[in-house]
């Protein structure tokens, strides 16, 4: 009866509010979830699939259940450009209201951490910024499953080496990354990994005036001769190195990229001479996934996708932009479910994030299978440390070349309790959650 | 009529030399102060403190220190950015070092680091002019920038190298930090902005700010009549640069709170420079209105859709914006090259005669 009675509220609500007029409707009846969008400046070109990936799934969601347990998920961009300061101004924006941040940047979500635990809404950066968020306890109002930098760069070693890092003892392996928080991300755990198993690491970073022009990195690559080179690079500077690398015929089986470096536009500016460049990815694209049909069915054929090639729907960075909109809905799901309500708030979705239980058949329930991997995330645990593979580029797309990686999670914790203590040392007085016993 | 000067005569000189000669200058200067230090504070929420009053103050800020070397002293400087890096790591540096620190002594402090920064930087204006100089200071902002990627120490070897403002009590009142409350962090500005602009307008006025004038116009002129060019040079770039570092402290510590090292570079000059160029150089109160148009203008543009409840494509409404602001700039300078503060000369003018025109 009682949720009979709600039911009927709802729905008088909703018909009131579609009576009245449409702006005043978004207060009661829809769960508004912002996002920091990039489909302007340097960077657009990879932002723009993401956030098309983003908006098409809780597109989807609306149109093909009514939201999420019949609540409708209100998508809004803010654009940022991927600058910090139009960021900054995006996030003060939409914070009266506002669920979740989804800050994009590194610059930003570092920016945006500090005013987490004051105004109390939960940051969403799956796969990006800073990878001691993992540690649930520091940052309380922080997530980014459903895997860190340092899970990448641990899943990358952990591939040139077999499973085995023992055996990179003596070995070279050079990391060009990006002259930025972003790119320096993964210095700590390859030094601390280097120290630990012997083998030597090469920094070797590229400035953001010289993403383009990266002849003095390559030939510093070549008089090095690293037995691998990882890539931390991002928008134009994945072109560009891949260029450069072919340019000085660096083996492309040696080179493997991040997970942002797995682009396709980037890669079919080179096409043909890139086949056989890696990157690690916690993200595959499937074509036939009836998670992409429904897509397909309900936002693209009928018009309503901003996409503009329907041949992009298979891209890495369309579908990773849906399984990003996936984890935000689960976590509202799962706080609807636990505090029995409908319109959850940016506490409750906290709550949410903080207890995602994505398994297998939960994958299978949403039809992803192959998408991702199975991860959960607890109070202690706010990246779940997800699995990926590798990437493969076959000269038209990527492909997965590998089995399932995981990361070291032993050595990737020890880091993360040491770092993210020295950040909440750093900004003292930093509220730790005390309540959490894992 | 409402700016009848007539029947407001003066006497003795010191009259005429005051800062306010006509009476409705200093009432309007209350009015603005009134709005500035009253009305703005006390009914801004979050938003309008964070993305309108407070930014728009430090980028003010920032365009009178490179006014009063461009506008004033005739030096042409693209190194800005870079100069409030200078202040901003110092002052970073500082409360790091001396954690007790008043913040407004460090504040005030780290401009010093600056205003050094700037008379080595300035040395070469003594030899080359014009375009060149620019150029100069050109090196001025790529060292510096690739100084504060480079130099771990400045950033305390922090992994991602970008600094964090830490929490800081002034007073038993937090100041800066995130748990900091934007009302006290606007009147921190407002406090520090209005003391430099009192201390700008003076100097600007009095015998220092002449002399800039004299080598502005013609410095062969201005030795001849025995100015002392190294010396004017290098105190203009030394209050220039002063001001411009107190500017960039204020701009990572009362307002973003985190800074990587590429967030000084060239655009941030441009964007200074812009800003005085626009609002009008060899001007006080052109900063401030040029701070308005560059700064908090796009600001409002895009908010104004959703305000009237259009429903347009983020996107769109960024690359509207980008064309209405590029437009407006070059119709500002079409129209009146001088900036935005010959602009409300004019008006000023206008309005004495009104409504009886010649």
């Amino acid at each position: 009866m009682k949720t009979y009675l709600k039911t009927a509220m709802l729905g008088a609500a909703l018909g009131l509010g579609t009576m009245v007029a449409m702006p005043a409707a978004n207060a009661e009846d829809t769960i508004y979830a912002p996002n920091l969008s990039y489909r302007t400046g340097p960077f657009a070109a990879t932002g723009i699939p993401l956030m098309n990936g983003q908006r098409d799934y809780i597109m989807m969601l609306n149109e093909r259940d009514g939201g999420i347990n019949g609540v409708k998920i209100e998508y809004d961009e803010c654009e940022t450009g991927y600058s910090t300061e139009k960021g900054v101004e995006c996030y003060e924006k939409t914070k009266s209201k506002a669920v979740v941040t989804q800050p994009w940047s590194t610059g930003i979500t570092l920016q945006v951490l500090p005013k987490t635990n004051v105004d109390k809404i939960p940051i969403l950066a799956p796969g990006y910024g800073f990878s001691p968020m993992a540690n649930g306890k520091v940052f309380q109002w922080a997530f980014n499953p459903p895997a860190s930098y340092w899970d990448g760069a641990s899943m990358m070693l952990n591939y040139v080496s077999d499973g085995d890092l023992d055996t990179l003892k003596g070995k070279k392996i050079a990391l060009l990354h990006l002259d930025h928080p972003f790119g320096k991300e993964p210095i700590p755990l390859f030094e601390a990994m280097a120290d630990k198993h012997g083998f030597e690491f090469l920094p070797i970073p590229v400035g953001l005036k010289e993403m383009q022009n990266q002849s003095a990195q390559w030939l510093q690559i070549r008089r090095e001769k690293p037995d691998y080179v990882l890539m931390w690079g991002w928008g134009a500077m994945n072109a560009g190195a891949i260029t450069e690398a072919v340019k000085t015929r660096y083996p492309m089986d040696q080179f493997i990229g991040i997970w942002w470096s797995g682009h396709d536009g980037d890669l079919k500016t080179v096409g043909d001479k890139g086949k056989g460049y890696k990157s690690i990815s916690w993200s595959v694209p499937v074509a036939d996934a009836p998670v992409m049909a429904d897509i397909k069915k309900y936002v693209v054929d009928p018009g309503n996708s901003l996409m503009e090639d329907p041949a992009d729907i298979n891209s890495v960075f369309y579908q990773r932009g849906i399984l990003i909109s996936m984890i935000l809905a689960e976590g509202i799901r799962g706080a609807q479910e636990h505090f029995d309500t409908k319109n959850v708030n940016a506490e409750q979705l906290r709550w949410g994030l903080e207890n995602l239980k994505i398994d297998d058949d939960r994958i299978a329930e949403l039809g992803m299978t192959g998408m991702i991997a199975p991860f959960s995330t607890s109070c202690a645990d706010h990246t779940g440390h997800a699995g990926g593979w590798i990437l493969e580029w076959d000269g038209s797309k990527f492909a997965p070349a590998s089995d399932k990686l995981t990361a070291d999670a032993d050595a990737i914790a020890v880091l993360e309790e040491v770092k993210a203590m020295e950040y909440a040392e750093a900004n003292k007085p930093w509220p730790i959650n005390e309540e959490c016993n894992m | 009529m409402f700016y009848r000067i007539s029947g407001q005569f003066k006497t003795d000189y010191r009259s005429d030399h005051a800062l306010f000669r006509v009476r409705q200058d200093a009432v309007l200067m209350g009015i603005i102060l009134l709005f500035a230090w009253v009305i703005f504070p006390f009914t801004a929420n979050e938003f309008v403190f964070q993305a309108l009053l407070i930014p728009v103050l430090i980028y003010s800020l920032a365009a009178l220190g490179l006014n009063i070397l461009t506008g004033y002293a005739g030096q042409l400087s693209l190194g800005t950015g870079a100069f409030m890096g200078v202040g901003a790591y110092a002052c970073y540096k500082l409360v790091t070092i001396f954690p007790e620190m008043n913040l407004l002594v460090a504040i005030g402090l780290s401009g010093f680091f600056a205003a050094a920064v700037g008379v080595a930087f300035g040395l070469p204006s003594l030899r080359i002019k014009g375009f060149y100089l620019a150029i100069a200071t050109l090196a001025a902002q790529f060292f510096l920038v690739w100084l504060f990627e480079k130099w771990a120490w400045l950033y305390n070897y922090n992994a991602s190298g970008a600094i964090q403002v830490p929490t800081i009590d002034m007073f038993g009142i937090r100041v800066a930090g995130p748990t900091a409350s934007s009302f006290v962090q606007y009147y921190f500005v407002l406090f520090v902005v209005t003391i430099m602009t009192i201390f700008a307008i003076n100097i600007t006025r009095g015998h220092i700010g002449r002399t800039w004038k004299a080598v502005r116009d013609m410095d062969i002129a201005a030795e001849l009549v025995g100015i002392n060019l190294l010396r004017s040079k290098l105190i203009a770039f030394a209050v220039s640069s002063y001001i411009v570092g107190v500017s960039g402290a204020l701009f990572v510590f009362l307002w973003r709170g985190a800074a990587e090292p590429n967030l000084f570079d060239i655009p941030l000059s441009f964007r200074v420079l812009f800003i005085a160029i626009i609002g009008g150089l060899g001007s006080i109160l052109g900063n401030y209105l040029g701070a308005i148009l560059i700064v908090a203008l796009p600001v409002i543009l895009n908010i104004l859709p959703e305000m009237v409840g259009l429903e347009i494509n983020a996107a769109v409404v960024e690359h509207l914006n980008i064309m209405i602001i590029g437009a407006l700039i070059i119709a500002v300078l079409i129209i009146e090259p001088h900036g935005l503060a010959r602009f409300w000369a004019i008006i000023r003018e206008k309005l004495i005669m009104w409504p009886f025109p010649h």
